[in-house]
């Protein structure tokens, strides 16, 4: 074989070495095997040349030895490489490069056009001069083959970083290509095969308008279907059928390029947040049409208005809510120091509950209000949110009762004492019987008002307790100071207490007044020779019985008139339906105030009024399966 | 260097190399022995695993020492400097990155040598050898050759300290240099022919036609013979294929057997794509190629203290009684010799790439430290 033939023959078996492998590496040692091996050389390297503005380095890209720095040729050759730009041109300019070193071995540098330098190196040999010329396309051929895989490294990572970001959405993702036409599934992440019920293998190649199916009962549907979106689209809104039935999407289609073929489909489901986009939407409507105004301010002596509801607007008489914005908070204050006073306890307090405040309306009409709020940090400032209820009318009865009590205890009283003073002296100087009946019938009259003044203050004294109860008693002991009471007051009366569990009730001293005012009911409108009231205590038999406790006082006596009966059952009187005094009306009131209710019976042998209260918190339960008190 | 020759493998062999083994001198052993199956015996392995310097080798088809070779028995080779013996198993796993198992620093920490003995029915033999070049090129001289036997089943044939291994290749490095001297001798007699269609070591097509009409037609008009399938074997000895390189002698490929389709198998992979030739041998160019590689080993400067010589057992097959005058020729000096005829041989000369030979001739010098 002749020595062209040999050169074309090894140079075409070397062309077949070139060629794309499983990255740049492995491409460039593939050929420089080849190299090696068809041209009997001994050593060699692929070098990769990368350019700064002020920088050349060559990096090793393949190398033959693979530990290149213990090779003295090799050492040799790479020591030829510039090692500053400015010597990059003049080196670029001499290749190819030959070189001797001491031992005899030959190296050899060629340029690798755009990507770097060839490194060959022969033991006891050389590469003959026509060899390394017609050496020249397949470097070319080689340097392409390297770029191209350069190329193929940046896509790849592009592409690796992309399926990195498509794996690790936690939303649902597709990738989709368009195939005549058909827009068909080519990726599926995990959270779409979760959502959505298919399986990458299964959805693969379907057309993605037959996986996600938009809900046809959505008012929009007619235009929410993925595929008729534009590639441009907006993130719209969709609704579709998943496996945990419909979810709500924000859906968007992004074209991979442009014009593309091939678009990304991401799902973000908004479902959760339109559910609590409702929930907000239902409360706003509820605070909207509370009766109440609902508002937020800023803290300070003037303070501005942040928000109000339609319930402020209507009590202080705005127009709207605009009304507000315009004005401090100080203005709806009748005293302005009230609202410093206001803001300077919030702060303070944190929170406030049941405030009374004079305020103003719009036109400056006084009302009287009820304000309850807490001071909140928000976005690094302090905010008041309140609740405020317009107290004016409550305000008024007050002021009247107090007024009437007045009249009542203190007028009619003196009014009272001179009649009982004028009828004293008018007894002593008259001695006809009829008329001194006359005077005495005035006298009881007198004294009956007395003791209904004396109720009335009564009542004023329940009232003023308020409803708060941090006491407790004990109804053993109760019964017991109340019969002693009793006996002593009625010696002719029968007072029994049945026998019970000890047991404790949430109660004040209230509690005595009210049993004593049955009682003395029960005694006093008795009618019958030996009058006879009867107590028991007992778990109780309407409400839960391990945490409220029947009083029964049951009488021999006539039975209440139905007029005050049904008066205290429906809680109000009418001119034509009232009682005669306050005694049902004073233990009401004191059993509503005690948290309590009462129940009038009718007995076989006279009434059963039962008070039912509230069992002490520090009482053991009560089997609610022993109805029978002992 | 200690070189004990032990006629009958299957006795007494273990005593001698624990004998070998315990001289003073001895840091290693090289064992190379004809096929016997006591060296599969479990109390082999023992023996190996017992010793306490390292030790490598192979089963060969024949042996060669003290200018003859022996058809039968075990060399026993005391080295006089430890050797870093290196398995590569799964020597048939095409996907195996054989690089890994290599380290390339062996060069720079003071190694200049290596034997290398690969299991000559592993698949994947060409790219261990491709891996080693890769990773040492021309910083470690390579000698050695394929073992086993000529039968086709694949068996445990390397020797190593774990014991008797089959389907690898054991790499044992010394830190003494060696020159080695590497020829064939085989001519080209017509050709080159592009490898059409090739898988592995079956050359199926040439020029675009079954290889068996390519070559049937070189050997009618060359020698006036019709290779059938049936004097394949016979004939092909005389002519095998060669792949070219570059100012070197081509790599010879020996063609063994064909199939109906046409194709032909050859000892060692033939790529696709490259160009072979069909060589012929006499023995005339066959002895004068191991003389050459004799005289090439020997051109040092310094004496060396033995020869180690691996040549093909396919050489041996084609010059039949002649095989003793390239025996003479690779033996003529007074040298202490040891060696085998192996399947494939491993060597490189120092200068060129790395290759996977056939019907090639290997003598490397051993100088003691």
């Amino acid at each position: 074989m002749s020595e062209r033939q040999q050169r074309i023959q090894a140079l075409y078996e070397i062309s077949l070495s070139i060629g794309p492998k499983e990255g740049l590496e492995a491409t460039a040692d593939h050929a420089l095997s080849g190299y090696l091996q068809k041209l009997n050389c001994s050593v060699g390297a692929i070098l990769q040349r990368t350019t700064g503005p002020d920088s050349v380095d060559y990096d090793i890209t393949a190398t033959i030895p693979a530990a290149p720095y213990s090779n003295e040729t090799l050492v040799a050759a790479i020591d030829r490489l510039p090692e500053t730009a400015a010597d990059h041109q003049s080196f670029v300019e001499e290749l190819p490069i030959t070189g001797k070193i001491d031992t005899g071995s030959h190296y050899y540098l060629m340029t690798l056009p755009e990507f770097g330098v060839l490194v060959l190196g022969k033991r006891g040999g050389r590469i003959d001069e026509i060899t390394r010329s017609a050496l020249k396309p397949l470097n070319e051929k080689l340097a392409g083959a390297c770029r191209s895989q350069l190329v193929e490294r940046q896509l790849r990572t592009e592409r690796n970083r992309f399926e990195a970001v498509f794996d690790a959405l936690p939303e649902p993702v597709v990738n989709t290509v368009i195939d005549e036409g058909v827009e068909r599934v080519k990726r599926v992440n995990q959270p779409f095969e979760e959502t959505f019920g298919y399986s990458e293998p299964t959805a693969r190649g379907q057309p993605i308008a037959d996986l996600v199916v938009p809900d046809t009962d959505a008012e929009e549907a007619e235009d929410i279907t993925p595929t008729t979106l534009q590639c441009d689209s907006d993130p719209r809104e969709i609704r579709c059928e998943t496996t945990d039935g419909i979810s709500a999407f924000l859906f968007r289609r992004v074209p991979v390029d442009s014009p593309s073929q091939e678009y990304i489909h991401l799902y973000v489901d908004i479902s959760a947040q339109k559910q609590y986009q409702q929930e907000l939407e239902r409360y706003e409507r509820l605070v909207e049409n509370l009766p109440i105004g609902v508002f937020r301010t800023t803290p300070g002596p003037e303070g501005t208005f942040r928000l109000v509801n339609q319930g402020f607007v209507d009590i202080f008489e705005g127009e709207s809510r605009a009304t507000f914005e315009a004005q401090s908070v100080s203005e709806i204050y009748v005293d302005p120091q009230d609202r410093q006073r206001f803001s300077d306890q919030l702060l303070e307090q944190e929170s406030v509950e049941g405030i009374e405040l004079q305020l103003q309306t719009v036109d400056g009409n006084p009302i009287w209000c009820e304000v309850t709020g807490i001071a909140v940090e928000e976005a690094g400032e302090t905010v008041f949110e309140l609740a405020l209820q317009d107290i004016t009318e409550r305000k008024e009865r007050q002021q009247q009762l107090a007024v009437l009590n007045r009249v009542l205890r203190h007028n009619l009283r003196n009014g009272m004492n001179v009649i009982k003073g004028n009828t004293s002296l008018l007894s002593e100087g008259i001695d006809d019987t009829t008329l001194q009946t006359r005077v005495t019938a005035i006298k009881q009259r007198v004294e009956s008002i007395e003791q209904l003044s004396e109720k009335a203050g009564t009542v004023r004294s329940l009232f003023d307790r308020g409803r708060e109860v941090n006491a407790t008693v004990e109804m053993g002991r109760l019964l017991t100071e109340l019969r002693t009471e009793v006996e002593e007051m009625y010696p002719d009366a029968t007072f029994r207490i049945a026998d019970f569990d000890p047991v404790s009730v949430r109660a004040d001293v209230r509690l005595k007044l009210a049993l004593r005012e049955l009682v003395d009911n029960a005694v006093v409108h008795n009618g019958q020779p030996k009058p006879t009231v009867t107590v028991t205590v007992c778990p109780s038999e309407t409400k839960r019985a391990d945490n409220w406790v029947d009083i029964s006082i049951t009488d021999n006596g006539p039975g209440i008139p139905d007029d005050e009966r049904r008066a205290i059952e429906t809680g109000e009187e009418t001119p034509l339906q009232h009682g005669t005094g306050l005694g049902l009306w004073l233990v009401y009131w004191t059993v509503s105030l005690l948290g309590g209710d009462i129940t009038i019976d009718d007995h076989t042998s006279g009434t059963r009024i039962v008070l039912t209260l509230p069992r002490a918190a520090d009482e053991g339960s009560v089997p609610t399966t022993s109805p029978e008190p002992n | 260097m200690e070189i004990r020759y032990h006629s009958a493998v299957g006795s007494g062999l273990e005593d001698r190399l624990a004998s070998t083994a315990g001289m003073d001198s001895v840091k290693g052993i090289l064992l190379l022995t004809t096929p016997d199956q006591e060296l599969l015996s479990a109390e082999f392995e023992t023996a190996l695993r017992e010793l306490e310097v390292p030790i490598f080798g192979g089963v060969f088809p024949e042996l060669l020492y003290d200018g003859d070779k022996r058809d039968h028995g075990a060399l026993i080779v005391g080295l006089s400097s430890e050797p870093l013996v290196t398995t590569v198993p799964e020597l048939s796993d095409s996907e195996r990155s054989f690089r890994t198992s290599l380290d390339p620093d062996l060069p720079a920490r003071g190694y200049e040598t290596a034997f290398v003995f690969v299991d000559a029915h592993a698949d994947e033999v060409e790219a261990f050898i491709e891996a080693l070049f890769r990773t040492y090129s021309v910083e470690l001289n390579f000698i050695g050759g394929g073992a086993g036997t000529l039968d086709k089943d694949q068996q445990p044939c390397l020797f190593t300290n774990d014991g008797v291994v089959e389907d690898a290749a054991v790499v044992a490095t010394l830190s003494e240099p060696m020159e080695i001297g590497v020829k064939h001798g085989w001519q080209k007699i017509d050709g080159p022919f592009r490898v059409t269609d090739a898988d592995g070591s079956r050359l199926e097509t040439l020029d675009g036609k079954p290889a068996l009409d390519v070559y049937r037609a070189v050997i009618a008009d060359h020698a006036g013979e019709t290779v059938t399938a049936e004097n394949f074997f016979q004939i092909a000895k005389s002519y095998p294929f060669g792949l070219s390189r570059m100012a070197a002698e081509e790599i010879v490929r020996d063609p063994f057997a064909v199939a109906d389709d046409g194709s032909i198998s050859c000892f060692g992979e033939i790529p696709e794509g490259e160009f072979v030739t069909v060589l012929e041998g006499n023995s005339d160019s066959l002895v004068d190629a191991a003389r050459t590689a004799y005289d090439h080993a020997l051109s040092g400067k310094k004496r060396p203290d033995g020869l180690c010589i691996f040549d093909c057992i396919s050489r041996a097959l084609f010059l039949e009684d002649e095989f003793d005058r390239e025996l003479a020729a690779v033996t003529a000096g007074d040298l202490p010799t040891f060696g085998a005829l192996t399947i494939g041989e491993i060597a490189n000369d120092g200068a060129g790439h790395l290759d996977y030979y056939n019907k090639t001739a290997v003598v490397g010098t051993l100088r003691e430290t």
